[in-house]
């Protein structure tokens, strides 16, 4: 891949989803785009998931088709494993300062063919598996990871050098250093995605408890590139046969500071509810809700199938989980729809329908103003929803507050409509003449 | 078996490689795996003729994935490529890329769908086996008739039309004028606006509807580089993307900017309808302007009301009305097209929670125009705000029903989707009543809360401190209303409260807001002059829910706001700039690509029967007179197949899937 060029008509920063949309969207108008990605790989959460509402289509089928899509664009360039440190505004347009951060080998050299990865001795709880697999001190992200390089991660590693051993191309390199990097840009889109509301947030639900599980570790347990290869739960590897979800766990709720609804909850837990009955026979699941939100295309239809198949929904405010013995789960419930009967029921498993919160603060970084929420400000949220309080800065997907895969598309596409017209009007040019701008 | 002895394959074509077939069977980490034993399907595949590399991979679609394709394309000197994985309109287009990227024709690649097709669908693993091998065999043989096709490349004429003036043909039509791109916006009704224009105020801003509007109306009506045309209608379309030729009509408006003092024209004309613009509660005039401020600013005249009196025209001396103006027609061409036609709010049937029976049951449409100051009744309801008026919402009307439980639509159908915007409208809409009327008792009645988005909780946080009660009822059994027995209050609202352990209650109320659901506008003749697919819900179905929702399969028409489900302003704004963004990629790249499976006529053999002229839904085909034969425009053929299919002369060949390639294909399948 050739090195980073001084000079771009669009920075997108984060590699997600809507990231992804937005860059294509540039780089399909004409214009040269540098997608900045912070972790190793672009897929942001979406590439984690099993399947998708409503659809049920798997989710890595046809999410690493777009990653593909910007990996190979003529026009995107990807930089991922880097931060963006700095972005400020010069004239209409901006300079970014970006800090590279070291793999701790040859990327070029590097044909991600895993060996390091058998060969290292030292296991990590991994993190695109929610903590439950284990991966090495040097690794590929997964399997679905673009780019298929390896990195290594050096607050784990032991400098034992067998990697550097077995690796081919002999590409390892431990004294790499992060790698400052200066390039203008015509227009900014963040596109910096959420993180899942941590686990202890509300510790009345036992969110630390073994077999009290986030939504992203069912996720990747119900996938077939998951820990597990099959649904288990974590604490002795049984085979759940009750199973509760608890909605709004941590959304709507001032009192931890997200009081907003997160928007997807209701329907990644319905969908989840939905797949366990497909996975484990008979499983007993349900789900305590205070309002079932299924707002969107196809989505009220999806619930009632949800139901129909057997996916118990109690509308109940759950008061604590508390663990009993081998592991299992009491779970005290005032029962909303039965004039508020307190009522407690044991469960082997329990997910968390955990809220969003972003992933990336603005905060010394670019001077746009956030909500009170933490989420991008939008001024003009009615007819302009992807502009910030910086013109020239655009927002889109779940960093301007949560919202599902198609809604994050939909903006991410407006938002690199807004930053097309913002490029146009101060005609912008990047470096290449020949690709550049068209109309 | 098979005749694998048929050779063309054997590289006789000039300018055709010899075959040498991989097979890539993909896992679809499970999807495909689980059922099927892909590694024995690829050992079975290794059998047929020609094929020269197989192996299988967990996600073929990957980036690792597609690798692996390219490396053993050059590493096997490969010229055909079989992919046996989930459906084409997925991954088709991945993996002719990947194979391009090789340095081999993207036509030389076969796709074989044993996901849908055979995993998802089968349960026994040996049939679902012996059925992928199959299928996996029949597009070897195949492959290896296949000859390398190009692209066809349709110039794009740099225009977009619009069709509809709401918000989001407005938004629309201002992004690609920005961008520099010619734009029509055509709209149905006299006026700009839309169903926006018709609120008074919106959340979660808790701005006025009309100022807003009013802005993004001013930047495209002045806007140099585009058109507006009001009371356009589509009559007819030709064409294919790059260049949609369409034919519309445009209604006599009988108002010209001549006219100065609108006031006058209108105030004299004696004949008055019902205001559509005001839901019915008001009347408005023959010669009318729906609200002060309304684009464009001047009035026009309903010809079904008017009589031709000639009274207005007196009234203003002549100047500016024409009681005779003709409708007029004109083509329009443009390269894309963005539909933006919007919805409407469902009307309740006669009786449907009091609907048309008792007068104090109303939409929440006409509270928002009774709030409206400029509305038709200057924003006053009919309570003085120290009565303790007793008001009710009732949520979910038209929406989430219930087959069985609701009647059914006319359509036969009952609406079983959620409208997404009514619970956060009506609790924008009771925060506002509470702040109005102190003393008023407001409940409200719904199934589930669904404020969902950014500052839409707010307000039910809100409505809650204010004292709004909340009574929660089964879609099993909708509350009923009824006429107060003791003839003390307008309606009574029967349901068992949820939250009360499903106790009966009884509401008395002076005023039921229905919080009334969406419905897509009637666009009935555009969908069968574009060909665009309709979900159930009657809405237009985008070409895949997740991935590009704002785009039709229909190549070259694109979709913004309500016309493709319920949205929010915010919501309608971002997709019509989306689709903007499409459209506007496809204008700057000057040209659309597009597969090359067209038909072609043999001139030697056709002996100019006329069959593929009548069989043809595209028109595509002409007979050429002179000569006495058919030729297939390429711009107008889709590759539908049909013609090749009826040709009684096999004179009619269509690329890439020419009568040799297809029974190659079906006699493995049949096991000939
Ligand atoms: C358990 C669960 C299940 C779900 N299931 C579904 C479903 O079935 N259907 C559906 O439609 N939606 C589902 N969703 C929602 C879906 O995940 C989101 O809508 C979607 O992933 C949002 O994409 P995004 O690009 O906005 O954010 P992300 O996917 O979070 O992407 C943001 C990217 O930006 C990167 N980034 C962050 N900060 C920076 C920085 N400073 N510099 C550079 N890069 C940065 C991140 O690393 C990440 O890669 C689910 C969500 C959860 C939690
Ligand atoms: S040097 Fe570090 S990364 Fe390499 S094998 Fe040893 S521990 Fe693992
Ligand atoms: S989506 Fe559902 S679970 Fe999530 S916060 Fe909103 S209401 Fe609660
Ligand atoms: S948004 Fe609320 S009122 Fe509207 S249909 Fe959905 S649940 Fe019912």
């Amino acid at each position: 891949m050739a090195d980073i060029r001084d000079r771009y008509d669009a920075l997108v920063i984060g590699g997600g989803i809507a990231g992804m949309q937005a860059a294509l969207d540039l780089g399909e108008q004409g214009f040269e785009v540098l997608l900045v990605e912070r972790t190793p790989s672009i897929g942001g959460v979406m590439v984690g998931l099993n399947k998708v509402f409503p659809t049920l289509d798997c989710s890595s089928c046809i999410c690493t088709p777009r990653m593909a899509e910007s990996a190979h664009h003529p026009r995107i360039r990807l930089q991922t494993y880097t931060e963006v440190r700095r972005v400020d505004a010069v004239g209409t347009g901006f300079r970014v300062e970006l800090d590279c951060k070291p793999r701790y080998l040859d990327e070029e050299a590097c044909i991600g063919c895993d060996e390091c990865e058998l060969a290292c001795p030292i296991e990590v709880p991994h993190e695109f598996d929610d903590g439950l697999g284990a991966r090495r001190a040097i690794y590929i992200p997964h399997g679905n990871a673009i780019p298929q390089k390896a990195v290594l991660d050096v607050e784990h590693c032991i400098f034992c050098g067998k990697c550097e051993r077995v690796c081919p191309t002999n590409c390892l390199d431990f004294t790499a250093q992060s790698r400052t990097v200066h390039v203008d840009v015509g227009a900014v889109i963040v596109a910096t995605g959420f993180d899942i509301l941590p686990m202890g947030a509300k510790p009345e639900y036992g969110g630390r408890l073994p077999n009290v599980m986030s939504p992203m570790a069912m996720e990747r347990i119900q996938s077939s590139n998951g820990p597990y290869g099959r649904v288990l739960r974590p604490a002795d590897g049984k085979i759940p046969r009750s199973i509760a979800y608890i909605q709004c766990a941590g959304s709507r709720d001032r009192s931890i500071g997200v009081p907003y609804c997160s928007r997807v909850c209701c329907m990644y837990a319905l969908k989840q509810a939905l797949l366990l009955r497909h996975y484990i026979h008979d499983v007993d699941v349900t789900l305590y809700y205070m309002d079932i939100r299924a707002f969107g295309k196809g989505y009220e239809q999806f619930y009632r199938r949800a139901v129909a198949e057997g996916v118990k929904v109690v509308k109940g405010k759950v008061a604590r989980v508390t663990e009993a013995e081998n592991f299992d789960l009491l779970l005290r419930v005032e029962l909303l729809d039965e004039g508020g009967r307190v009522d407690e029921h044991r469960y082997d498993l329990v997910v968390l329908s955990q809220g969003l919160i972003p992933a990336w603060h603005a905060d010394g970084i670019i001077d746009i103003e956030e909500d009170a929420d933490g989420f991008v400000h939008t001024p003009e949220i009615k007819l302009n929803p992807s502009f910030t309080t910086m013109p020239g800065v655009f927002v889109g997907g779940v960093a301007a507050g949560p919202k599902d895969i198609p809604d994050a598309i939909v903006e991410a596409g407006e938002a690199a409509m807004a930053a097309a017209n913002y490029l146009k009007r101060f005609r912008w040019r990047s470096r290449t003449p020949a690709a550049a701008v068209a109309v | 078996m098979f005749d694998a002895t048929d050779s063309a394959a054997s590289g006789s074509t000039p300018g055709v490689q010899a075959p040498r077939v991989g097979v890539f069977v993909c896992h679809c980490g499970g999807n495909i795996s689980d059922v099927v034993d892909v590694k024995r399907v690829a050992e079975e595949a290794a059998r047929m003729p020609d094929v020269v590399f197989t192996t299988t991979h967990m996600f073929h679609c990957s980036d690792p994935g597609q690798a692996l394709i390219e490396q053993k394309i050059r590493e096997h000197a490969l010229t055909r490529v079989v992919v046996a994985a989930c459906s084409p309109t997925l991954h088709q287009i991945t993996f002719r890329r990947a194979v391009e990227r090789a340095g081999l024709n993207q036509y030389l690649f076969e796709h074989v769908n044993i996901r849908e097709h055979v995993s998802w669908v089968i349960e026994d693993k040996e049939a679902a086996t012996a059925k992928a091998s199959r299928l996996v065999r029949a597009a070897v043989n195949r492959a290896r008739l296949l000859v390398p096709l190009d692209k066809r490349r349709i110039p794009i004429h740099p225009a977009a039309l619009v069709i509809g003036g709401g918000v989001a043909g407005l938004m629309a039509a201002r992004d690609l004028g920005d961008r520099g791109m010619k734009v029509t916006l055509i709209e149905n009704r006299p006026f700009l606006g839309g169903r926006m224009a018709q609120l008074w105020n919106v959340f979660p801003t808790n701005e006025e509807a009309r100022p807003l509007l009013s802005n993004l109306v001013r930047d495209v009506v002045k806007h140099p580089l585009i058109t507006i045309l009001t009371g356009a209608h589509v009559v007819n379309s030709e064409g294919v993307v790059g260049d949609f030729k369409t034919k519309i009509k445009i209604d006599a408006r009988g108002v010209d900017e001549r006219l100065t003092y609108p006031g006058n024209a209108i105030a004299a004309c004696p004949e008055e309808t019902i205001s559509e613009f005001d839901f019915a509660l008001s009347r408005r005039k023959a010669i009318y302007m729906p609200y002060p401020g309304c684009f464009p600013p001047i009035p026009a005249i309903d010809w079904h009301t008017c009589t031709k009196c000639g009274k207005c025209v007196a009234a203003v001396g002549g100047k500016g009305i024409n009681l005779d103006a003709k409708s007029r027609e004109l083509t329009l061409h443009s390269g894309v097209i963005i539909l933006a036609t919007g919805y409407d709010p469902y009307e309740p049937l006669l009786g449907e929670y009091g609907y048309g029976i008792f007068p104090k049951v109303i939409t929440l449409q006409q509270l928002h125009r009774m709030l409206d100051p400029e509305g038709p009744t200057a924003g006053a309801l009919p309570f003085d705000s120290n009565t303790p008026v007793r008001i009710g919402f009732l949520h979910c009307v038209g929406a989430r029903q219930i087959d069985g439980v609701n009647a059914p639509q006319p359509d036969g159908k009952v609406k079983d989707y959620c409208a997404r915007t009514c619970c956060t409208a009506a609790m924008h809409a009771a925060v506002a009543l509470r702040e109005r009327f102190p003393k008023s008792h407001i409940t409200s009645f719904y199934q589930d809360m669904r404020t969902y988005g950014r500052g839409h909780e707010e307000y039910y946080e809100q409505a809650s401190q204010q004292g709004v009660l909340f009574v929660r009822y089964s879609p099993w059994h909708p509350p009923r209303v009824d006429k107060d027995r003791t003839g003390k209050w307008p309606v009574v609202v029967r349901t068992n409260d949820l939250l009360t352990d499903g106790l009966p209650i009884e509401v008395p109320l002076d005023l039921l807001v229905l919080a009334t659901g969406v419905v897509p506008h009637d666009i009935s003749e555009l969908v069968t002059m574009y060909s665009c697919a309709v979900g159930y819900d009657s809405f237009l179905l985008e070409v895949h829910p997740k991935l590009r929702p704002v785009e039709l399969a229909v190549s070259g028409v694109f979709l913004a706001g309500c016309c493709q489900g319920p949205m929010d302003i915010t919501e309608a704004c971002s997709a019509a700039s989306a689709a903007a963004s499409k459209a506007a990629a496809m204008i700057s790249q000057g040209q659309v690509e597009m597969d090359p499976f067209i038909a072609s006529v043999d001139e030697e053999v056709c002996t100019g029967c006329q069959t593929c002229l009548t069989v043809c839904p595209y028109d595509a085909i002409v007979r050429d007179e002179a000569r006495g034969l058919a030729i297939v425009s390429e711009a107008l053929c889709t590759g539908c197949g049909t013609c090749a299919a009826a040709c009684p002369s096999s004179a009619i060949q269509q690329a890439g899937f020419n009568d040799r390639q297809v029974r190659a294909e079906i006699d493995v399948l049949l096991g000939v």
